[in-house]
Formats: structure tokens, sequence, C-alpha cells
């Protein structure tokens, strides 16, 4: 099912050494362990799969509007420009699936270490994340069905806690994805005496 | 009975565990049964007499299902403490074995209604540090013996500990070696006085205001309405008869005798609920005891505690008192039906000073003095107003159309926005120390919360369209237990610092504990 256009992801534009992470937890400069840019990009195809899931999730949405609208309008007794409003709202909803799935990808970058998980995302609303590798829980691929026709996975990261504490990374090759869990496990693995 | 059964010798360590105390629930236990049996029957009871005698045959079904479940509960449960864990057992067909190591044991509970003080009984609660707070809970044993084996566990626990101490490492004893009897420190007591003024500055006011809506709503639909609109005519006819100031005054008083009325409940409430509490320390356990009627002891120990948050309402802040909070790791995740709203109030209202002085013992990371705070940037005040504007530009669009040239009455909020930016900028401050996070926000009451930089979960920073063309930036700080801890509108250079030294601070510390404690990661989960 995976489409396989050999597309590597994206060399980091800038590498960073501490990404190597030869530095043992709990020691050093805090300033220096947290430097970890996120730098990595998703998998190119991502927006073609959000194409997909937004799309058709807001057809259906504007849809069910638009028909709601023009029933109320027509057959009840709601006044007309109900229905005009509802084709504005329609629109707009669709407009912006169409709009935010490419500047979503634009905006995602994240990177893994040995100590830290470091991602940025977000069109207007920028969130900015990091989550030490030793609090992880527990690391969770996660494959829909749609996601699995594209080859593509969803890294979750779980930390202690109730509100917040589930942190995921969209839009992630296959193997890719797996590689990152593995080196996260091992990573804590390393700390186990 | 079925207490000389094979243990089954799974994953045991080859030494014969030695039984240092075992034990069955006491049988007064049946009689709260048998209580709570015609409790639940009453209803269908009353139902049968006067409805369908159906009712009586379930009312009867009910009252023997509790009473039997009672009894072979009764005859079944069984408790034993080995020198390595403590394992409950119970059930016929199903049975259920369940086994806690001492180690993970942090403490026992007590827990005793009015009848079962009468009786002498207490529930225990057997709380663990994994996070969910109370792992099995024996209802009931004698109070005697329910202290008993309090003491023997804590006592094992502790030569455990001092045991293992020595291969772990000198610097790794996160607890002074403690002996069997650690002494008891009190830290705090709360007066009745202090109570009183507790249950007086409950703000319940809003409630009330929900409450009457809800029984406005209740009676619109019952069709109540006219006849509430009647009685309310007739009582205004009834009042015009008077003089103005007199039926000023009386309305005055009907309003104040209602007041009055819900704060001498909230007053009696938070009496009766915290009555002579006490926060005491032993080892590195913080315990609470209060309740009239209802009597607890809670254990919370301080490494679990993930955030402490002082709070003062409006009023209180005017008289200078507060409540301090402990999030634990667990609380208010609501476990199957232990969901208890996690160990909450560490001291129900104390004033500021006194309080002030007692964090340390909570929180133990903190430094005795008091330290420098810093202010967040200015443009807050700025971001509020333009917000406000937003909301208020949006209003009077909607409003336009229908109310004309009234809606631009709505513009008299903007002075408004400003002073609340205002009093909101002046109510924050944060502080990032050597070993926790101080953050204290408000706009007419004050709210501080103290996060331990070691029990950082994960660290955000978020910006919206606003803020970022203001270059300000929220900070978001995870820990265990509750919501997130929000610094909002740091200078963007602020808010990366802090990103960056909570995130190191955080993972050095977890790595640290991994260290100490050689918890394995089980990569099964994944």
């Amino acid at each position: 099912m995976e489409p396989n256009d050999g597309q590597e992801p994206a060399p980091p534009a800038d590498p960073t050494p501490e990404a190597e992470g030869t530095q043992p937890i709990g020691l050093g400069d805090p300033e220096s362990l947290g430097q970890t840019a996120a730098t990595e990009r998703l998998e190119r195809r991502v927006v073609s799969y959000w194409y997909v899931t937004d799309l058709v999730r807001s057809l259906v949405f504007a849809a069910i509007l638009v028909v709601g609208a023009d029933a109320y309008s027509t057959h009840g007794s709601g006044p007309a420009y109900v229905a005009t409003a509802a084709w504005i709202a329609a629109s707009l909803v669709v407009a912006a699936a169409v709009l935010t799935p490419p500047l979503a990808y634009g905006a995602w970058r994240f990177s893994v270490d040995d100590h830290l998980l470091s991602m940025r995302y977000g069109i207007l609303f920028v969130e900015e994340r990091r989550v030490p590798v030793p609090r992880m829980q527990h690391v969770d691929l996660v494959r829909g069905p749609i996601e699995r026709m594209f080859g593509l996975a969803t890294l979750v990261v779980f930390t202690a806690g109730n509100e917040g504490s589930a942190f995921r990374v969209p839009g992630l090759s296959r193997s890719r994805a797996e590689a990152l869990r593995d080196r996260i496990l091992r990573a804590r693995g390393r700390d186990v005496v | 009975m079925s207490s000389e059964e094979p243990q089954p010798a799974a994953a045991l360590p080859p030494v014969e565990a030695r039984v240092v105390l075992a034990g069955h629930l006491h049988p007064a236990i049946l009689l709260l049964r048998f209580l709570d049996g015609l409790r639940q029957s009453v209803f269908p009871a009353v139902l049968g007499l006067f409805a369908d005698p159906m009712f009586l045959a379930v009312a009867g079904v009910v009252f023997l299902v509790q009473l039997g479940s009672g009894l072979v509960r009764y005859l079944t449960f069984y408790y034993v403490l080995t020198e390595d864990e403590l394992r409950t057992r119970e059930g016929v067909l199903h049975r259920q074995e369940r086994r806690i190591p001492i180690d993970r044991i942090q403490d026992l509970g007590f827990e005793s209604t009015l009848l079962r003080r009468f009786l002498g009984l207490a529930v225990v609660r057997v709380e663990t540090a994994s996070g969910q707070g109370v792992e099995a809970v024996l209802d009931s044993l004698a109070r005697s013996e329910a202290e008993n084996l309090r003491e023997v566990l804590l006592g094992l626990r502790a030569r455990r500990r001092t045991a293992v101490a020595g291969d772990v490492g000198a610097g790794a004893a996160a607890a002074p070696a403690s002996l069997p009897l650690d002494p008891e420190w009190v830290v705090h007591r709360t007066d009745a006085g202090m109570l009183l003024l507790r249950g007086l500055t409950d703000l319940r006011i809003g409630a009330m205001l929900v409450a009457a809506f809800g029984a406005y709503e209740v009676a619109d639909r019952l069709g109540m309405l006219t006849q509430l609109r009647g009685v309310g005519a007739t009582f205004y006819d009834w009042l015009r008869g008077f003089p103005i100031a007199v039926a000023a005054g009386m309305l005055l008083l009907l309003v104040g005798g209602v007041l009055t009325v819900s704060v001498a409940f909230a007053a009696v409430g938070n009496l009766m609920a915290f009555h002579g509490f006490q926060l005491s320390l032993r080892a590195n356990s913080l315990l609470c005891r209060f309740g009239l009627l209802t009597t607890r002891q809670k254990t919370l120990p301080r490494e679990r505690v993930q955030r402490v948050r002082v709070e003062q309402t409006w009023l209180r802040r005017l008289l200078g008192v507060a409540t301090v909070r402990a999030d634990s790791a667990g609380s208010g995740r609501g476990v199957g039906e232990e969901a208890q709203g996690g160990f909450d109030v560490v001291v129900p209202l104390a004033p500021l000073p006194r309080i002030e002085d007692l964090l340390p013992a909570v929180l133990p990371v903190l430094p005795r003095s008091p330290v420098p705070l810093q202010r967040t940037s200015r443009l807050l005040v700025l971001r509020v107003f333009v917000r406000g504007c937003l909301q208020t530009a949006f209003v009077v669009s909607l409003v336009l159309p229908f109310a004309g040239p009234a809606a631009w009455f709505a513009l008299l909020l903007l002075p408004f926005a400003w002073l609340i930016g205002q009093l909101y900028w002046q109510g924050l401050a944060y502080g990032l120390f050597d070993h926790h996070l101080y953050v204290r926000t408000g706009i007419v009451g004050s709210y501080q919360v103290l996060v331990p930089t070691s029990k950082v979960q994960a660290v955000s920073l978020r910006r919206g369209p606003l803020q970022r063309m203001l270059g300000l930036s929220e900070l978001l700080v995870f820990v265990a237990g509750g919501p997130p801890t929000s610094i909002p509108d740091l200078p963007q250079k602020d808010a990366e610092r802090l990103l960056l030294t909570l995130s190191a601070r955080a993972t050095a510390a977890a790595g640290r504990e991994w260290h100490e404690h050689r918890v394995g990661f089980r990569p099964g989960a994944a």
C-alpha cells in the first residue's frame, strides 16, 4: 500500500552537534543541554494526506450547513439571509481546508535527540514544545487507515499527568517513525542501570 | 478459612517471606452492611407499600444481595503483611489477590464516618507512589488494629530503606535514614476562628445565582411561572402599602437573610469538614488529620508534590488570609471509584505571613528568605486592551442592526478593558530560582503557584497572532498533576530562555531520578 516514492526526508538545514547526544544526562551546563532547535521537517506527502482528510471533513460539514440552512429558509419560516450566511460560512470552511495544509507543513519543525523532543508548529497560534526524553512514560506509533494509504505514521509521546500529557508528531514515514521511537527507547534504556 | 492455602510461588524471591501480621475485617462491618442494605431498600420498599407490591420484592432482593455480598466479603477477606509485601485476598468464585510491595507503600490513610467511629472502626487506604494514589481499601478494621498495622508496616519499610540505602550510595538517599518510629512534627493547626472565616469568605454568591437561574428554568418548564408572577404581584402590592423606606428595608432584609443563611451553611460545612485540622510532617511525608463527623487522615509524601498553590480570592486577599493546596501526581485523575479529587487542601485558611513560614515544610526546596521577582512585559496591558477593543467591535457590529445607536454604549467597556489589563499586569510576577518556579497571577484575587523544577514534565511556548505582533509569548509548564501552569505575555527572549532552562533542568532531574530509583522502562508499552 505504501507509495514508495523513495523520497528521503529533507536533510536538516542546520545540523546541530548536540543531536549526536554524547553528553550524559544530568551533567553540564543546563543552557547547553537545551540548545537543540527543532530543525527537521515532516514528510512532504503529509500535505496530500491533510488535504484528503481536511477536505472530506470540511466538505461534509459545509454540505450539512448549506442543506440545513436551505431547508430552514425555504421549507421552514426562516428569513432568507440565513441561507446566504450558511453559504458564506461553508465556503470559508472549505477555503480554510484548502489553505491550511501547505502552511501547516511549512510551519512544522521537530527534532529528537537523547535529551529532548522539540517541536514547533502552528499557523496562527505558534506552539513550541519541549519534552524531556527521560520524562516519557510511553511512546506510541499510530497509523490510521488513511495514514496507512499514504505510508505515514504519527509518533505519540506520553508524559505523566492528565492534561496535555500527549505530544504528537504527525506525518512521518513509517520507517522514520520507527527509527525515532527506537532512538527514544535507546536513549531511555541507556539511563537504566 | 483459606489462610493456609499454598502461596503461588511465581516470581517471589527464594527466601520464604515471614508473616508479620495477618487479620480479617472487623465483624462490626456486618452491621454497617446491614444498615446499608436497609438504606438502599427503603426507597423501593416505600414504592412497594404505596404503588405496586412488585417493588417490595425488589426491596427484598436489594437488601439480601447487599447483606449477602457484605457477608461474603467479610468471610473471605483476608490480609497478610509479610516482610516484603502486603497481600489482600477476597472473593469465592472470582478470587482476587493483590500484592503490594512494602517499598511501594507510602502510607496508610484512615477514614472514619461517624458510625464507624462509634463502632471503633477505620477504613484503611493503602497509598502507593504509583501515581494512582490509593491502591487498596480495607473496609474496615478496628481502629487499634489499623494503627498497629500502620506502625508495623512503616517500621518494616524504614528498616528496608536503610538497608537498601547502603548499596545505592550515600548521595542517593532521598529520605534521611528513618527509624521505625519517626517523630511527628506539627506544622500547622487551623483553629475554629479561621475555619469560621473560611466559611464566611466562601464566595457562594455565584453558585447561588446559578441555582436561582436553574430554579427559574424548572419553574418555567412546569408552568408555574404564572403562579409565581401572581405571587410576585401580590407581594409587590403588599409592599406598596408601606412607605418607600420601609419597603426597601424589608427587601434588603430579605436578601440579607438569604445571604446569611447561605453563608451560615458554608461556615457550618467548613467547620465540620475541617474541624481540628492539623498538618504535620513525619519523616518525609505530610500528614493531614481533620473532620468532625467523618474523620480523615491523609498522607502525602513530599516527593510526590508536583505543585503548591497559595490562593486568595478577593475577599480573602483583603483580609490577608489564604488557602494552600498541594497537587500530587494523580490528583484529580479519578482512578476507578477512588476519585477523591486528589490530595488537595494542605492549609484550609491561615494568615499569609504564617503560610510563608510553613511553605518550606511542604516544599523543602524553597529558600528561607524572600526572593526577588520579575515582571512580565508591560505590553500585556496593550494586548488585553486590544483584545477588549476587538471584542467590543464584535459586540457593536452584532447589536447595531437591532439596537441602533444604543449599541455604542458598549464603548463604555473600553476603559474597563484597560483597567483589567493594568490590574492583570500588576498582579503578574514570576521568578525562576534554584529549585522552583514561582508564578503569581490574579486581577482582584491573588494566586501564587510554586512548581519544583525537578517535577516539570514538559514545557511549551504559545504565541497568538496578536502576541506575535507585540513580540510576546505565553509559557506553559506541565507537571504530572492538574492543568499546566501558565505565564502569559513574557517578552519573546525571556520566554525562550525560560523554555530552554526549564526543559534542560527537567531533563537533568529526570535523569537523576532514573539513576536513583533504578526503575526499568518497559518498551512493551510502545
